[in-house]
């Protein structure tokens, strides 16, 4: 009785639990019992499990990580300086809207890897090549979430702001910045999965190191186990990010939470 | 002049926006002329007329069209794979709570990921053909069909679901009667993703292992330091982009004219 309450209240994780375990339990089950694995064509848990403990010894996986996150977090940092203020801009002031709302929706709807090869040959294989490119791929949901979070301010707000005085500095730091962290967090959120395609892109493309380097080496030296553990790992950073900042989302603004579909 | 400021006021957005592409491309065409580019940079610089006429002769030369084919079967193969698997999947999951408890790990965590990361792999299991960027395309464009048509279910109004039950029709009836229109205008949205993510797959998959089509195309102009084929290739997937999107987007407004609140999502 007591074993069914618990079933019943916490169903969905227990099944959810239950599932992963079963998937990992069944592959290694099926490829060390029933099929003959083929090494350079698939692997299994427990060998991807090896590899992901040697690669950590060795630290080439904090090292593959390392650099990644480098080159993530200066363009991931250099799309929110310059995405915040052209949002706010564009929220704000009706004639900006205008002029630029064409142009980079044009560009935000088109599939803007296609510049990789142009951003690599101009910028070279290292870390500037990298940063352009999350750079160009992240800026948008900057732009267009804060644009639009703007344009939901409240107005009550930045008159009562004008009605004691305050001047427009006053009406973007006291008002506007604060209503529009929620819709900066949803932006991030979009611009994180963007981000990590812009790593893979440009170290499947052309590194010399770096996680997305890394998987790409391994698949073409046939290093299977070796090629899962990176992307398992990868698999978990983006889980991580993505669902840490939908919580967040949920904490900032709970009225906003599931009005978006994924 | 009055009627000049009317004219003006009346088309204010339009003008704007379109004077400031416009604007961008001459500047763009006249900037060699302006200024002297030094020798580092003129070597990655190309104009919109010459991107045009290098159009033209890859036409002329029938060499676009094979890329443009190659790029459209992948396209099109694989975003149906999607839709075949991606919409019953979705509306099982939206259905049935144990199913929906089981594959959730699985789905947040695919759905997070960008699944590009799986490209090294299946150009190892399938090799260069058309077939891993079929598969490419398939995965990208799953998630975001699967997920908003999950949404849909889920969002079916619970009153129209028992009215339908208690008439007696069955869970195929439910789905055919209520819970499928309902969800129609969350697949169309996941759709318009999904139309993004496949293209994405298609570029980037023939950038790393092709032997034909535009991303191939670009991949080998960009080495090639052939700045206006890249422009080619690159305008070509931003036309078939933003008429996609447009297309899908329409159809989009259309379908939920009589909801009260949009499902919207970039």
């Amino acid at each position: 009785m007591a074993f069914r309450n618990v079933y019943s209240d916490y169903q969905r994780p227990i099944l959810g639990m239950a599932s992963v375990i079963g998937m990992v339990l069944l592959w290694e089950f099926a490829f060390t019992y029933i099929f003959p694995l083929n090494p350079f064509f698939f692997t299994k848990p427990s060998l991807i499990a090896g590899a992901f403990k040697e690669q950590v010894v060795s630290g080439s996986l904090w090292h593959d990580i390392a650099v990644s996150s480098k080159a993530f977090l200066l363009g991931f940092g250099l799309a929110v300086v310059v995405g915040i203020p052209t949002g706010v801009f564009m929220g704000w002031r009706r004639r900006a809207e205008y002029t630029l709302d064409p142009f980079l929706t044009a560009l935000y709807a088109s599939p803007l890897v296609a510049l990789a090869p142009l951003l690599i040959i101009i910028f070279g294989v290292g870390l500037t090549g990298k940063v352009a490119l999350i750079f160009l791929l992240t800026v948008f949901p900057f732009i267009f979430n804060v644009a639009a979070g703007v344009k939901c301010t409240d107005r009550l707000l930045v008159n009562v702001v004008r009605s004691f005085g305050g001047r427009e500095k006053h009406i973007y730091f006291k008002v506007i910045l604060p209503s529009i962290l929620p819709y900066i967090i949803a932006g991030a959120r979009i611009a994180i999965g963007r981000g990590i395609v812009g790593i893979l892109v440009a170290e499947f493309y052309a590194a010399s190191e770096g996680i997305g380097f890394a998987i790409s080496r391994y698949g073409d030296t046939y290093r299977l186990p070796d090629m899962f553990a990176a992307i398992l790992v990868l698999m978990i950073m983006a889980v991580v990010l993505t669902e840490g900042l939908r919580k967040l989302e949920t904490l900032l603004a709970p009225w906003k939470a599931g009005q978006e579909a994924r | 002049m009055n009627t000049l400021a009317n004219f003006y006021r009346e088309r204010e957005q339009a003008l704007l926006g379109g004077g400031f592409i416009l604007l961008l491309i001459l500047v763009w065409q006249a900037l060699p002329a302006l200024i002297a580019l030094p020798k580092g940079i003129a070597l990655f610089f190309t104009t919109p007329v010459e991107v045009i006429k290098s159009f033209y002769q890859l036409v002329a030369r029938n060499e676009i069209q094979s890329h443009v084919y190659v790029s459209a079967v992948e396209f099109i193969v694989g975003l149906t794979l999607a839709i075949v698997v991606g919409l019953p999947l979705g509306l099982i999951m939206g259905r049935s709570k144990v199913l929906d408890a089981m594959l959730d790990p699985f789905v947040t965590a695919f759905n997070a990921t960008p699944r590009l990361v799986f490209l090294p792999l299946l150009i190892l299991w399938l090799g260069i053909g058309i077939w891993s960027k079929v598969m490419i395309v398939f995965v990208g464009a799953l998630f975001p069909l699967l997920i908003n048509t999950y949404e849909g279910v889920k969002n079916t109004d619970r009153v129209l679901v028992n009215v339908v039950r208690s008439f007696g029709a069955s869970e195929w009836q439910t789905m055919k009667v209520v819970v499928l229109p309902n969800s129609v205008p969350y697949i169309v949205a996941g759709l318009r993703l999904a139309i993004g993510r496949a293209l994405l797959g298609v570029v980037v998959g023939e950038f790393f292992g092709a032997s034909r089509g535009l991303g191939f195309m670009i991949a080998g102009a960009a080495t090639n330091y052939k700045i206006d084929v890249v422009f080619v290739g690159v305008a070509i997937f931003m036309g078939l982009s933003l008429i996609l999107t447009h297309l899908v987007k329409r159809l989009e407004s259309r379908l939920s004219r009589w909801r009260p609140e949009e499902v919207k999502s970039f």
